[in-house]
């Protein structure tokens, strides 16, 4: 997905683009598709331009859904996709415990 | 910073086993688990596991669970709940959210066990309440004792979706019919038939157009779909549900072994992006292990023991066993870990089309296609024989790694041999009594005993029974077929419940002589 002058075929809408797919974050099918032919080409770009994923469930409902959006606008196999990076925290958690977070607290 | 010998994430089956064998080495261990209980998927199991003894067959999921968690226990296993684990790092870090504040801790070994979790599928509709996973609809009923709807309809004919779809209707749903895109059933033949025998008719080949529905699900479409998954026009059906289940596949929760850094790969055979493990479920970084479904979709039976594969290195590993000790433990476990990974169902048989039985049999195409073996298909199966008097009829089809019922036969009736996947048969020469403790023993509720002819124009067909209310001696109804017809009345001639069935009554059904090998399950109502 690193060639960024892949040429994709036009965008064309489908008839259920209006369909959320990140519940979360409420971002239809037809928003993902959009983003790829913005240049979104990998899930990580799709992330941080849409926020799929970045929601209360943190990717759980929609991710496999998003990559084989992504994956059929780009032509590929959806486990040509690279998935997302994972870092800490894994689960939402509240800034307010977070922020007490020190090293060595004992 | 707290240390510890080995931190676990998820106290699941595969988290669990392995607390158990590293702390039997003398290790001190750790699992942390999110849910407000332990156990993982294990206390949803409301059914009897398939495998042998060592796979602890004919045991209900739940039981295993609180098996482990009792021996867990007494070898002084600290298993905190209501904690997650919030990052993984390289050199062996946990950070963990308990209660209100984040604790570092460190491992000399870790262990991710964090499972699964549910695929959906989207279609108009999808986000309105009542659009649940079946995971979601067993936690509800079998943890929380909530019934998840009134009148549901299941998509996925899965091992998940048929289980799931059969403890609904245990719990007093309604199941309106069993979808699934694919052409044939993906789950056990065995499972698909009890549900079918029930009356629920499966449409495969067959997705959800859409949901009905303003502020919650009123119905739900279905649609024939062509061979690039596109819905047939003209082949819509509607169903009027409250409720709409998928059980769709999952995928592993492998995030924190990402995080950490350990080397991934998405393998379409494992059903997702997982970390590489070697044989002992170490992944590329040493002393970080993965166990259980988050390493690749497969059984609980599975996961339990590549738990405690992955228990027992981590104990090699530092020194809490020998080397030949505990290779070979891990031999033995590998051994157990083979046989389940045998027959039709293997995780290498993915997708392959099966034609033949190892016996050489025609598969039932009808089961595939239906859910049921068809009357013309029933008799080329070993386990069906007709001698006089009461004998066991085992409607046992496929090759699956499972075999309580050999044991279950004081009398030795039935024969499986070596060969845990080979295909049950009845063994003519030995005299059944109808203890019905192969009845009972049978996971997969396939087994019946019949006398095809009492003498009086009767047949009695005795069968395992799991609902509530239990019918009595003397109660009228209807017989049903494998498909769920209704086709001649039926009186009750006894039920049996006993210590020893764990919950499965036998129910003894007197019917016409005619319906010997078809009758198979007992409704408690007026014939029409």
């Amino acid at each position: 997905m690193n060639d960024r002058n892949r040429m994709l075929a036009p965008f064309v809408p489908q008839p259920d683009d209006d369909i959320i797919v990140c519940r979360c974050e409420e971002i239809t099918k037809g928003e993902i598709r959009r983003a790829v032919h913005d240049g979104m080409f990998t899930l990580t770009e799709i992330r941080r331009y849409l926020r799929t994923g970045m929601g209360l469930c943190q990717g759980q409902t929609c991710t496999k859904l998003v990559k084989g959006i992504v994956a059929r606008e780009l032509g590929v196999r959806p486990d040509a996709l690279e998935p997302a990076t994972g870092r800490a925290p894994m689960r939402p958690i509240e800034m307010r415990i977070l922020a007490q977070d020190k090293e060595d607290a004992e | 910073m707290k240390r510890y010998d080995l931190i676990i994430a998820g106290a699941g089956p595969a988290g669990l086993s392995a607390a158990i064998e590293a702390a039997k080495c003398g290790m001190k261990v750790v699992v942390y688990d999110e849910n407000a209980r332990p156990g993982g998927q294990l206390f949803k199991q409301i059914h009897k596991f398939f495998g042998s003894k060592e796979h602890k067959a004919k045991i209900r999921g739940f039981h295993i669970g609180e098996e482990l968690l009792a021996e867990a226990a007494d070898l002084g296993v600290e298993v905190v709940l209501n904690s997650v684990v919030i990052g993984l790092f390289p050199e062996k870090e946990v950070t963990v959210k308990i209660d209100n504040h984040v604790e570092h801790v460190k491992g000399d070994t870790i262990l991710i066990a964090t499972g699964a979790s549910e695929n959906m599928v989207t279609f108009p509709g999808w986000t309105l309440p009542g659009v649940i996973g079946a995971g979601a609809a067993q936690t509800m009923m079998n943890l929380h004792g909530i019934l998840p709807g009134k009148k549901v309809l299941m998509l996925g004919s899965g091992n998940v979706g048929l289980v799931v779809s059969f403890q609904l209707m245990q719990a007093g749903c309604e199941v309106v019919a069993l979808a699934d895109a694919a052409p044939r059933v993906g789950g056990y033949g065995v499972h698909a038939s009890k549900v079918a025998r029930c009356g629920v008719p499966f449409y495969l080949s067959h997705t959800i157009v859409s949901a009905d529905g303003c502020d919650h699900v009123t119905g739900v479409t279905i649609g024939e779909v062509d061979k690039n998954w596109n819905v047939i026009p003209g082949t819509e059906k509607h169903f009027d549900v409250d409720t709409i289940c998928l059980a769709v596949g999952l995928s592993p929760m492998s995030k924190l072994c990402d995080m950490a850094g350990c080397e991934m790969e998405d393998n379409p055979a494992k059903a997702g992006f997982v970390p590489k493990v070697d044989e002992f479920g170490e992944t590329s970084i040493p002393g970080i292990y993965a166990a259980g479904d988050v390493s690749g979709i497969e059984e609980a039976s599975s996961a339990m023991i590549e738990g405690r594969i992955a228990g027992i290195a981590a104990a090699i590993r530092l020194g809490y066993i020998s080397e030949a000790d505990g290779k070979e433990k891990i031999a033995e476990q590998e051994a157990a870990l083979n046989g389940l990974r045998q027959g039709m169902f293997a995780p290498g048989m993915r997708g392959k089309m099966i034609t033949e039985t190892e016996e050489g049999v025609s598969i039932s195409q009808n089961l595939l296609k239906h859910g049921f073996v068809a009357d013309d298909e029933i008799e080329r199966f070993p386990g069906i024989t007709h001698s006089k008097g009461i004998h066991p009829v085992i409607e046992c089809t496929q090759n699956i790694p499972c075999n309580p019922c050999q044991d279950a036969c004081p009398k030795h009736c039935i024969k499986i041999g070596k060969n845990i996947t080979a295909l049950p048969a009845v063994d003519e020469e030995q005299e059944c009594i109808g203890c019905g403790m192969c009845v009972a023993s049978c996971s997969g509720q396939a087994i019946f005993l019949v006398n095809e002819d009492c003498g009086d124009g009767t047949a009695e067909i005795t069968l395992p029974y799991e609902f509530l209310p239990l019918p009595k001696k003397g109660d009228k109804g209807v017989a049903l077929n494998r498909k769920g017809e209704q086709v001649c009345s039926a009186e009750v001639a006894d039920v049996r419940s006993a210590k020893a069935f764990d919950h499965t009554s036998l129910l003894t059904m007197k019917v016409p002589k005619e319906y010997a090998m078809k009758a198979r399950f007992f409704r408690k109502e007026e014939a029409v």
